[in-house]
């Protein structure tokens, strides 16, 4: 792997940290599997992209996006929590209609920067990073994300945030009003996703309305691979897990394009195997690894941890 | 309750009704998968060729014209329509549009345009001699030009990378024809498969030091985001070349490319031979005979190309 | 304090699957009383409680807390008002945030909640400590394990703990120690207990022993097909046993009941 495709891969690492941030929120904190995010990634780099080529500054594009993504999460809560649609469902249909939207906003199906200021382009005036200026910034924007939300989930709405996704009967009886925090949760997740796009659209230089197809693959990969490596169940180590994830899946694959024998079609299945893999080392914490596929193989028990991938 | 579905009803009914036009005016079908530069401009080139043939939509003829938006299932639907319209002439551009109408319209005249390879695809038995109701012009590359470009450029070049969609067979058979067509430069060809439009970045960084020029085929997958490519290129000071000429506005440095409006013009003459009477089956299937040149003189320069004199003045287009 | 007033709750109205659960409850609870609600199977002990609570509508009747008509709240808001525990101890309390993390949720029923830290710090740490204590099972040592480590009864307790900490009208006890063991079953009533006389608190206990039923609080009302059969007070039920209580709800309802159906019925 050359220095250009390792840096690429922290690169894109740490930008789908931040989606896998956001699929933690929905996901793993408040127990709602949100597709809506391969609506809500492209949807945040064709409102950046859009915004920045007729003018605005690309910070503030950029938050934009966010803003939008939040918007799409909160349709799908409304969607979910409102009308009563079941939340797979309900993210399924935001993500399908933002396809459309995205193509409104950009008045076509793809749509380049066009040599305007980048926040990257921006970032780079500071100082002269070289190949490492993405990098940096996008270093900086994840660890500062994943500081925000942990931080989040230890205030009082946060506190109320957790209980409503795994114990929403408990949560009422406390005053919690889960609708609120399905509302909250969804928009801050599919923010943090928004953002993931806004940044990876002026990274690669273009918006198109088909980046989005995977999104969810890839934040859960990254995820799960977190999860894998950071045992225990604390927020920290969750969030870190992201970020830890994210880099540890972009660098696979970016070695595994490298390599050259390895094709790329050859990827999702090589992508299917880790993930498992991953799942079932980070469920046999007591009985070691090998013992733990062992047991999994010879005693499938129905019941005992049966649905593994809700947990 | 009832009355809505009443009035959805005789709304389905009114709309297909009006398909139906009068009889007198040759009545022609287009369609095309997506909307996209290359497939506008075949459109475009087509409906220019047609109308300075004497068939103008509203006037002379009656010409329905179809998108399916990127979906196949649309494209179906729309083939089924266009089987009870009772056409003298259906006409498909790209691929799946060609495939989809050969399949509902069993015998009846069918015209495709830009299709890279029309016998794999099955539309027609050979180029030479199609053999049954379809015919129609196809882009399929030679590389020759390109390479030739290439190694103008790049008098040392030896490994080639290539960015593309190894789903899309177009492209699987591009990237086959170029692996035989390097031979005599003695060059080599290096895989940069990218499965979605998010991997294409990560399939340039990863010919980062491992080849000497990347050559881009006509992908779509891989043209949605050429930007991507450039950027790497650009930083990475790595030559990229383009076989349509939209991605040289759009930063490679070089694209040799067929001009889609002509290819559209082309097709038009074909359909109105056929309007006039002539059996598909006698007009082979024909590829344009010239590639126009563009050339992109910023991203030469960032990339570390200079760009001979009689190029510039060879090319049809000339980016500052 | 409670006041029911004429409540009814109909499950699935006018379909094939309808179910009268209440049928005209009339029952007022004065502030400080211990009831013990009791009935067999089908009788609509949960549904009297998922009225109070909120889970459930009723379709016709009043529900008043003190003063305040509270009929149309939903449970989200009656949370302010009731304090609840529930039969599972794993639904009472959240298995993977810790002790402390628990109680500070609790902490904040009724309260609008803000961006400030959930866990503030010494003051509060004491301030837990000083309220787990009392419940002597150590826990005041343990306020940042994650309760989902913690036994069946331990998180009983800590519900009970949780539902008491803020100041309410009506405490609500779901069948909370039938999930427990015996031994730590007869803790937990034995803490509820002591709470209740501590904090002079009004208490609604649905259980499914008689025994208990007739040991704890100060009133005893047992349920039958959705409506109040009998309402023993505490000098009626100083000299029953359950032989006898059982004879007496014979008689109410028009047939025998023996204990094996009660002891049965949820």
């Amino acid at each position: 792997m050359s220095l250009f495709a390792f840096a690429g891969a922290l690169e894109t690492g740490f930008l789908f940290s931040l989606v896998a941030l956001g699929v933690y929120l929905s996901f793993r904190v408040l127990a709602f599997p949100d597709l809506t995010v391969d609506g809500s990634f492209p949807l945040g780099a064709a409102v950046a992209v859009a915004a920045i080529v007729k003018g605005v500054d690309p910070f503030v594009a950029t938050a934009g996006a966010a803003a939008a993504g939040a918007f799409a999460g909160s349709v799908t809560a409304f969607l979910s929590v409102r009308l009563r649609i079941m939340n797979l469902l309900a993210g399924i249909l935001t993500m399908v209609a933002l396809f459309s939207i995205n193509l409104r906003i950009m008045g076509r199906p793809n749509l380049p920067l066009q040599g305007n200021d980048s926040v990257f382009d921006r970032f780079g005036r500071l100082g002269d990073f070289g190949l490492w200026n993405n990098v940096i910034l996008l270093g900086l924007v994840a660890v500062g994300a994943k500081l925000l939300v942990d931080w989040f989930l230890r205030t009082e709405i946060g506190l109320a945030l957790r209980a409503s996704g795994e114990n929403p009967a408990m949560a009422e009886a406390q005053g919690v009003n889960n609708s609120a925090m399905v509302y909250l949760g969804i928009a801050i997740s599919n923010a943090l996703v928004a953002l993931a796009g806004a940044l990876f659209a002026q990274a690669q230089g273009v918006a198109d309305v088909s980046m989005g197809v995977g999104t969810i693959v890839t934040g859960l990969a990254a995820l799960i691979i977190g999860e894998a490596l950071f045992r225990r169940k604390t927020v920290f180590l969750g969030t870190l897990g992201c970020i830890a994830g994210g880099l540890a899946y972009r660098l696979f694959v970016a070695a595994t394009l490298s390599l050259g024998f390895i094709q790329a079609q050859d990827l999702n299945l090589v992508t299917a195997v880790i993930v498992a893999a991953a799942v079932v080392m980070s469920q046999s914490q007591r009985l070691g690894i090998a013992k733990g596929l062992l047991s999994r193989l010879f005693s499938p028990r129905i019941g005992d941890r049966a649905n593994a991938a809700s947990e | 309750m009832r009355i809505l579905r009443a009035i959805f009803a005789a709304t389905l009914l009114a709309a297909s009704a009006t398909a139906a036009s009068s009889q007198d005016k040759p009545k022609i079908g287009l369609t095309y998968i997506v909307e996209h530069p290359a497939i506008d401009a075949v459109r475009d080139g087509i409906l220019e060729g047609l109308a300075k043939a004497g068939y103008k939509d509203g006037e002379t003829a009656s010409i329905v014209i179809r998108s399916a938006q990127g979906n196949m299932a649309t494209q179906a639907q729309i083939a089924n329509e266009f089987s009870g319209l009772d056409l003298d002439l259906a006409i498909a551009i790209s691929t799946p549009s060609a495939q989809a109408l050969k399949n509902a319209l069993k015998d009846e005249p069918l015209l495709f345009a830009a299709v890279t390879d029309p016998v794999g695809a099955g539309l027609i038995a050979s180029m030479a001699q199609p053999g049954g109701n379809v015919t129609g012009t196809s882009d399929r590359q030679s590389f020759e030009p390109t390479l030739q470009l290439i190694r103008k450029m790049l008098p040392e070049a030896k490994r080639i990378g290539v960015i593309f969609n190894p789903g899309e067979a177009n492209s699987v058979s591009q990237v086959e024809a170029l692996k035989a067509a390097v031979v005599p430069y003695g060059m080599e060809v290096v895989d940069g498969p990218a499965a979605q439009s998010t991997l294409v970045g990560d399939a340039a960084r990863s010919l980062v030091g491992r080849v000497d020029a990347i050559l881009l085929p006509t992908d779509s997958t891989v043209v949605s985001v050429v930007e991507s490519i450039v950027t790497v290129g650009k930083k990475a000071r790595l030559p990229v070349f383009a076989s349509d000429t939209g991605s040289a506005e759009r930063g490679a440095l070089a694209a040799l490319g067929f001009n889609y409006f002509d290819m559209g013009k082309m097709t038009a003459e074909m359909a109105v031979k056929i309007l006039k009477g002539e059996n598909p089956d006698a007009i082979p299937a024909a590829v344009p005979a010239g590639q126009d040149i563009y050339l992109n003189l910023p991203s030469a320069k960032a990339m570390g190309v200079d760009i001979p004199h009689d190029l510039r003045s060879a090319a049809k287009k000339v980016i500052e | 304090m409670l006041h029911l007033n004429d409540v009814h709750v109909t499950f699935n109205p006018g379909t094939a699957t309808e179910v009268r659960a209440l049928r005209g409850i009339d029952l007022q609870v004065s502030s400080g009383d211990f009831v013990t609600v009791i009935g067999s199977n089908g009788a609509g002990k949960s549904t009297l409680l998922s009225a109070i609570v909120g889970t459930a509508r009723p379709d016709r009747g009043t529900i008043r807390l003190g003063d305040r008509d509270v009929t149309a709240w939903n449970a989200c808001r009656r949370a302010s008002e009731v304090g609840r525990v529930f039969q599972d101890p794993r639904l009472g309390t959240c298995g993977s945030l810790s002790i402390e993390e628990n109680l500070a949720l609790a902490a904040r029923r009724g309260k609008r909640r803000s961006f400030s830290a959930a866990l503030s710090g010494s003051r509060q740490r004491a301030s837990f400590s000083e309220k787990l204590a009392p419940l002597g099972l150590g826990l005041e040592a343990r306020l940042s394990t994650p309760i989902g480590l913690l036994s069946g009864g331990q998180r009983q307790a800590v519900s009970l703990l949780m539902a008491t900490l803020l100041p309410m009208k009506i405490l609500v006890l779901d069948e909370h120690t039938a999930a427990l063991d015996p031994a730590v079953a007869a803790r937990v009533l034995q803490l509820s207990k002591e709470i209740a006389e501590n904090d002079g608190l009004t208490v609604l206990m649905v259980t499914h022993s008689m025994g208990d039923a007739l040991a704890f609080g100060s009133r005893t009302i047992m349920m039958d097909r959705g409506i109040v059969a009998l309402d023993l007070s505490s000098e009626d039920r100083s000299k029953l046993d359950v032989p006898a209580l059982l004879a007496l709800f014979g008689k109410a309802v028009g047939r025998t009941v023996d204990s094996d159906q009660m002891l049965l019925s949820r």
